[in-house]
C-alpha cells in the first residue's frame, strides 16, 4: 500500500525556480511611469521592461498608454513686425506609459537598471 | 493602501514613495543611474534608494569633511586640491570633480592644430633650413669654395620657425643664447678670426672676439681691427681707436681724395684702390667705346683698318688739324667782349589807367556784381499765383513728402485742401443742428457725409497716384544728383 500511496501520490505542482528561495521579501505595488518626447525610444524601453518583468514572473499590468500631451507654441515668424503676418506653430509631444507590477523593490531595481534609452524619464512609485 | 490615518480634514495617508532615475553626478558613464526620492512622504522603502541626493557627499572622506565643515580641510584633501592646481582657500573643490569617461579620454586628448602656421621670425634674425646638407664624412678635401657651394645648394631660407615643443629642447635653445663665451670647449666655436689675429702678433683671446667671429656676416671689418687693441692699456687704446675712427669717419662722410694711400692695405678690398678709380675717371672722360681692337685715326688713314665711308678716312686724316683749330678758337673766345643786351623798361605813361581800359580792379573771382534792378517785389511773383495762401510770409520753400516737392505751390493739392476745409466745418455744423431730429435722417446724413468723405479720399488717392507718376522721373533725376552731391541721409525714392 505504501507503494500505491507513493504511486498515487497526487502530482505536486513543481514550484517555479524563483519560489525556491521562498518569498520572504515584502511585495509592494510598484508603478513605473515612463515619459518621453520620443515614441520610438519609449516603446522600446516599455517593451524591454515588460519582457524583463515577465521573465521574472511578476504580476504585470501591461503598458497603459496615457493620452499624449501636446504643448503648442504659436509665434510670429517675423523678428520685426514687417511683412505678411505668418505664424509658426511649434509643438512638443510628451508620451507617457504606465506599468504596474507587484514585486519587491530589489527586483524592480534590477529590471530598471538594465534597459535604458536616452530621453526616456523613469519614475518609480512604490506603495504597499 | 492603508486606511485613513489622519483626521477628517487631512489628506489620505500617503503610503507611497516615488523615485526617479537620474544619472549619477560626476559619473563617467551616462548609464550609471541612481534612484532618487522625489516626494516628501513618511513612507519608507528600505533598500531601494540607498543614495539620497544629500548623501552623495557622505562618502568615506566626505564624512571627515562634514565634521570639518566650519574648520580647515583635512590635510590629504588639501594636498589633493593643490595637486590639481586649484587654490587652497578652504573650499572643497573635490566635490565638483567628474570622472572621465573611458571613450572620452581618447576624444579629449590633445589634437595638434593642423591649420596653425609656425611663428614668423623676428626681423633681426635669419633662419636657414640646412636639413638636406650632407656633411662630408672625411675631413680632407675641404675646399672652401666647393663646400660653400654644396651647403648653399641645399640650404633654403626660412621665414617661419616652429618653436620647439619639447621642454628640454626649448630649454637648450634658450640656453644657447646666454652661455656663448662660457667655456672654450663648447662645440661650434669658430676661431679663424683669432687665428688671423694671432698671425698679426696678437696673442690674447677675448670673448668678444669669438662673438664677432661667429657674426661672420657682419659687414664692418673695422670693428675687428679695433678689437685687436683691446688688451692694451686703456688710454693708449683709446687714442688708436680714436684715430682709426676719425679716419673711418672721414672716409665715409668726408672728402675722399686725400687719404687714399693709407686706405688701401688696411681696409681690405671693400674699396677699389685709388689708381683704379682714377683710371675709370679717365675712361669716362674719353667716352670711347672699346672694341676688341683699339682704333686710332691713324689706322683709318694708313689703311690698317677698314672703314665704311670715305668720309671717315678724310676726317681721320684731318683730326689733328681740327683739334688744333678748335683749341685756338677756344683760347680766343673768352677774349671777345660779350654783347650787351638792353632791356627797355616801360615808360611812366603806361602806369596811368584810363576809363577805357579799366572799370575796377576787382576781379569776378572775388566780386560778383549783380544786376541793378528796381527795388521790391521781384520774388513775390511766385506766391502771387496762389492767392489766399497764408503761408508765404517766410522765404523758405518747404519740401514735403518722399518726392521732396514744394507742397505749398502745387495746384491740385491746394484745391482739394480748400474743398475739404470748406466741407468739413459746414457739415459738422449741420450735424450738430440736426442731432435731435429723426434718427433716420441723421443716419442718412451720416451716410452721406461718410460717402462724401470717401469720395474725397478716392479723388485724393487718384490725384496722388497721378502726381507720383508724373514726378517719378523727377525723383530719379534728383536721386542721381543727390547721389553725387547730397549727403547720404536724404532718401528720395
Amino acid at each position: 500500500m505504501a507503494a500505491a500511496d507513493v504511486a498515487y501520490a497526487p502530482p505536486m505542482k513543481s514550484g517555479k525556480a524563483g519560489y525556491e528561495g521562498g518569498v520572504p521579501e515584502v511585495q509592494h505595488r510598484i508603478r513605473i511611469t515612463l515619459s518621453s518626447r520620443n515614441v520610438k525610444n519609449l516603446e522600446k524601453v516599455c517593451r524591454d521592461l515588460v519582457t524583463g518583468a515577465k521573465g521574472k514572473k511578476l504580476t504585470l499590468k501591461g503598458p497603459v498608454r496615457m493620452p499624449t500631451k501636446v504643448l503648442n507654441i504659436t509665434t510670429r515668424k517675423s523678428p520685426c513686425g514687417e511683412g505678411t503676418n505668418t505664424w509658426d506653430r511649434f509643438e512638443m509631444r510628451v508620451h507617457k506609459r504606465v506599468i504596474d507590477l507587484v514585486s519587491s523593490p530589489d527586483v524592480v531595481k534590477q529590471i530598471t537598471s538594465i534597459t535604458i534609452e536616452p530621453g526616456v524619464e523613469v519614475e518609480v512609485t512604490i506603495s504597499d | 493602501m492603508a486606511g485613513r490615518g489622519a483626521g477628517g480634514g487631512g489628506r489620505k495617508t500617503r503610503n507611497f514613495a516615488t523615485f526617479r532615475l537620474f544619472p549619477r553626478a560626476g559619473a563617467a558613464d551616462p548609464n550609471d543611474r541612481v534612484f532618487v526620492r522625489v516626494d516628501n512622504n513618511d513612507y519608507n522603502v528600505p533598500g531601494f534608494a540607498d543614495e539620497d541626493p544629500f548623501d552623495s557627499n557622505f562618502t568615506a572622506d566626505a564624512a571627515d569633511l562634514h565634521s570639518f565643515a566650519s574648520g580647515p580641510l583635512p590635510e590629504h584633501v588639501r594636498r589633493e586640491i593643490l595637486e590639481l592646481g586649484l587654490p587652497d582657500d578652504g573650499y572643497n573643490y573635490l566635490s565638483h570633480l567628474r570622472e572621465l569617461r573611458p571613450a572620452a579620454s581618447a576624444a579629449s586628448s590633445f589634437v595638434p592644430n593642423s591649420t596653425a602656421r609656425p611663428e614668423p621670425l623676428p626681423l633681426d634674425v635669419k633662419a636657414y633650413d640646412a636639413s638636406r646638407v650632407r656633411v662630408a664624412p672625411s675631413a680632407d678635401d675641404l675646399d672652401e669654395g666647393k663646400t660653400m657651394c654644396k651647403v648653399a645648394a641645399k640650404t633654403a631660407p626660412l621665414r617661419r620657425v616652429q618653436r620647439a615643443l619639447d621642454p628640454d629642447v626649448a630649454r637648450l635653445l634658450d640656453e644657447s643664447d646666454f652661455s656663448h663665451g662660457g667655456s672654450e670647449d663648447e662645440g661650434l666655436e669658430e676661431d679663424f678670426v683669432i687665428m688671423a689675429n694671432q698671425a698679426e702678433g696678437d696673442d690674447e683671446v677675448e670673448e668678444e672676439e669669438e662673438e664677432l667671429g661667429n657674426g661672420i656676416f657682419s659687414d664692418v671689418e673695422e670693428e675687428k681691427e679695433e678689437e685687436e687693441f683691446e688688451d692694451e692699456p686703456k688710454p693708449r687704446v683709446r687714442r688708436l681707436l680714436d684715430e682709426q675712427f676719425d679716419l673711418l669717419a672721414l672716409e665715409e662722410y668726408g672728402d675722399s681724395d686725400d687719404d687714399d694711400d693709407d686706405r688701401g692695405g688696411r681696409d681690405g678690398d671693400y674699396e677699389l684702390p685709388s689708381e683704379a678709380i682714377e683710371e675709370l675717371k679717365l675712361f669716362c672722360d674719353q667716352n670711347g667705346c672699346v672694341d676688341e681692337d683699339y682704333r686710332t685715326p691713324a689706322d683709318f688713314v694708313r689703311g690698317r683698318l677698314e672703314s665704311t665711308t670715305a668720309d671717315e678716312v678724310d676726317e681721320s686724316a684731318n683730326v689733328i688739324q681740327k683739334c688744333a683749330e678748335y683749341a685756338e678758337r677756344y683760347l680766343n673766345e673768352p677774349a671777345e667782349e660779350k654783347e650787351t643786351v638792353l632791356v627797355s623798361e616801360s615808360s611812366d605813361e603806361s602806369e596811368v589807367w584810363d576809363c577805357e581800359t579799366i572799370v575796377s580792379t576787382y576781379s569776378n573771382l572775388d566780386n560778383h556784381p549783380g544786376k541793378i534792378e528796381t527795388p521790391g517785389n521781384r520774388r513775390k511773383r511766385l506766391p502771387r499765383v496762389f492767392p489766399g495762401e497764408t503761408a508765404t510770409t517766410n522765404d523758405l520753400i518747404k519740401l514735403h513728402g518722399k518726392e521732396k516737392l514744394p507742397v505749398d505751390y502745387l495746384p491740385q493739392r491746394k484745391r482739394n485742401g480748400e474743398k475739404e476745409k470748406k466741407v468739413k466745418p459746414a457739415e459738422a455744423f449741420n450735424a450738430e443742428k440736426v442731432k435731435k431730429e429723426v434718427h433716420k435722417e441723421t443716419k442718412e446724413e451720416k451716410k452721406a457725409r461718410k460717402a462724401a468723405v470717401k469720395e474725397e479720399k478716392r479723388e485724393a488717392r487718384k490725384a496722388k497716384k497721378e502726381l507720383k507718376g508724373l514726378y517719378k522721373s523727377e525723383t530719379q533725376k534728383a536721386q542721381k544728383v543727390a547721389a553725387v552731391t547730397g549727403p547720404s541721409s536724404i532718401r528720395l525714392m
